[in-house]
């Protein structure tokens, strides 16, 4: 991203442009502030979307995630603070949304029309369609599902078809991000597993994602990077893989006689306890070997060993609890 | 800038103008509340010329006013029904197509998809505008249509002419001139209230605030107009050249209330719009 002397329209970022050998992130934020008065929603966050990435955003209500989507998308202005997307920042941002898909706090439609002219309506907006609307309009309900009740108006749909018509709008068009707040509200297990092969279907495509939610399940389950917010700031954000092997180490051991694995295993120098029926071992001196082998000689029969991953949710629980 | 695998179908950063527009009006009127409020408006002439031909002979005790001049008169009805309209039920539906526009779009969310799509926010104040203008434009059409068929078909026209107020008989081709006059004039003051209305659209996210506001809007002008020592406000009120309109029944023509009445009309749409649109340009969604 080079900048023409004299012109002003891009902001350099603090940190300089991206090295040559990475591609840009889909969306960068820097230093973003926004306050409501006396309340800071949102305190000095930096953030990079990689580009082709499936970003979880997680943090507690109130956190600060709708607030900082809607400041990435342009519709709330930060108090403080740098946002680029596609490439284009301040006052050129509007010029990245056609290729940006995004449901925000629910989905908004005309409760008199049907979902098919409702789509219909905002097709007729989107620059990047040309000609007949109604085939996009048609793949799109065909996508999340909705093809049966495209017909039916909108007042009559439930939640979850709400919700699967707001992720048809986002759909419309081959997007280079879609943003999805919330996504799976009031989705039956059925509507879940749409909006998850929706986004490994867009992931395929290249396309990065950025999903908020609150299902710390939904999140491990989908996402390739996390980014987690609390009260305002961001507490963690980086590969899942990486940040969950930071937490691990754990072996977990099944038997069936737990108490002598106990004895064994202390003789060998862990310290091992019990939990859910399974015998830890904490990291330590033993590696996964020597753990078998102490075990085989005690003659405890073992039936499985596993290294634990951390799940997700002990993560978020301690960078929150640390925090709180 | 790159694209992705699937090539978009035009690389425009905005969809063209014309498509929303027809979008717009689309909705517009396919919004149930947009049909119910033009068909009462319609009930407005058909009203007064019931009225009128059960009546029979001139009102004992009151000297013939606006009313009765409709008698064997057919085409005054429309002009009669146009100006009692504009008092108060005309400026109610554009103001409630000027709320539905931009504040009950906030309302239902869906003003968020526009602003993403994106439609440019100044695209989107013509956008809006369009559909306030046809609301208007409809309501006056259609009370002037009706007002003239229920003219002639329920009161008579006298040979198809127009007795002025002023005695004088005006032919069919002058007669229609004058109603086409007086529509087009009342499409002007309505776009006054409508831009007025927009703008205040922008200040919430409520439409009742709106239609609250047009309303006592009305109510207060009308009020300061009616004290005599408030005099030299009248030139600021919009509802002080809302009379007007009655003087097509004229003859010969006077233009000069209704020129300074479409003067100060034009006034209350430009600040209307300027409002609107510096409004939109900083509007969170």
């Amino acid at each position: 991203m080079t900048t023409a002397p004299g012109t002003l329209d891009v902001v350099p970022f603090p940190d300089g442009p991206t090295p040559d050998d990475q591609p840009a992130p889909a969306a960068r934020v820097r230093g973003l502030r926004k306050t409501f008065g006396r309340v800071v929603a949102v305190d000095g966050v930096d953030l990079d979307l990689p580009s082709g990435a499936i970003v979880g955003m997680l943090g507690p209500n109130g956190s600060g995630k709708t607030t900082l989507i809607r400041m990435l998308l342009g519709l709330t202005r930060p108090t403080a603070g740098h946002v680029e997307l596609l490439g284009r920042t301040g006052d050129d941002l509007p010029a990245a949304l056609p290729d940006v898909g995004a449901l925000v706090e629910g989905p908004g439609f005309h409760p008199f029309l049907s979902g098919r002219d409702n789509l219909r309506r905002a097709a007729a907006t989107e620059p990047r369609l040309a000609g007949d609307l109604g085939a996009p309009v048609d793949a799109a309900l065909e996508r999340v599902g909705l093809t049966e009740a495209a017909r039916r108006r909108y007042r009559g749909y439930s939640l979850g078809m709400k919700q699967r018509l707001g992720l048809a709008a986002a759909l419309l068009v081959p997007r280079r991000l879609v943003v999805l707040d919330e996504p799976t509200n009031g989705l039956d297990p059925a509507g879940t597993r749409d909006v998850r092969r929706v986004i490994a279907e867009l992931h395929d495509a290249g396309t990065t994602v950025l999903l908020s939610s609150h299902l710390l399940a939904e999140v491990e389950a989908v996402c390739t990077h996390v980014a987690v917010l609390q009260r305002g700031s961001l507490l963690v954000s980086g590969e899942l893989s990486g940040l969950l092997d930071a937490g691990a180490g754990e072996l977990v051991v099944t038997t069936d006689d737990p108490d002598a694995a106990l004895d064994a295993l202390r003789a060998a120098g862990a310290g091992p306890y019990l939990r859910d029926g399974g015998v830890v071992v904490p990291s330590g001196p033993l590696e996964p070997p020597d753990v078998v082998s102490a075990l085989v000689h005690w003659g405890v029969g073992v039936w499985e060993v596993h290294r634990r991953r951390a799940h997700l949710e002990e993560l978020f629980a301690r960078l929150t609890e640390e925090d709180a | 800038m790159t694209t992705t695998a699937d090539t978009p179908v035009t690389t425009r950063t905005h969809a063209p103008l014309g498509r929303l527009l027809g979008a717009e009006l689309r909705w517009v009127l396919r919004r149930p509340r947009t049909l119910v409020v033009l068909g009462l408006l319609a009930l407005v002439p058909l009203a007064i010329a019931i009225g009128v031909a059960t009546a029979g002979g001139p009102p004992s005790g009151r000297g013939p006013g606006l009313v009765a001049e409709i008698a064997g008169n057919g085409f005054v009805l429309p002009v009669v029904a146009l100006g009692l309209a504009l008092a108060l039920l005309l400026p109610l539906a554009v103001a409630q197509a000027a709320a539905d526009a931009i504040a009950g779009e906030a309302a239902t969310g869906t003003l968020r998809g526009l602003l993403l799509a994106p439609v440019g926010r100044v695209r989107l104040v013509v956008m809006k505008s369009a559909g306030v203008v046809m609301v208007a434009v409809l309501a006056v059409l259609l009370i002037a249509v009706v007002g003239m068929v229920a003219g002639t078909v329920v009161v008579g026209g006298a040979q198809g002419t127009l007795v002025t107020l002023s005695g004088t008989t005006l032919g069919v081709g002058e007669a229609l001139g004058r109603i086409a006059l007086v529509a087009v004039w009342t499409v002007g003051q309505l776009l006054a209230v409508g831009a007025v209305a927009l703008a205040i659209s922008t200040l919430t996210e409520h439409p009742l605030v709106v239609l609250a506001s047009v309303l006592g809007g009305l109510i207060v002008f009308g009020v300061l107009s009616a004290i005599p020592s408030l005099e030299w406000l009248q030139p600021v009120l919009l509802t002080t050249g809302f009379s007007a309109g009655t003087d097509v029944l004229r003859d010969p023509l006077p233009f000069d209330n209704l020129w300074s009445s479409t003067i100060r009309a034009l006034v209350y749409i430009a600040i209307g719009l300027v409002v609107t649109v510096v409004r939109m340009r900083r509007r969170d969604a």
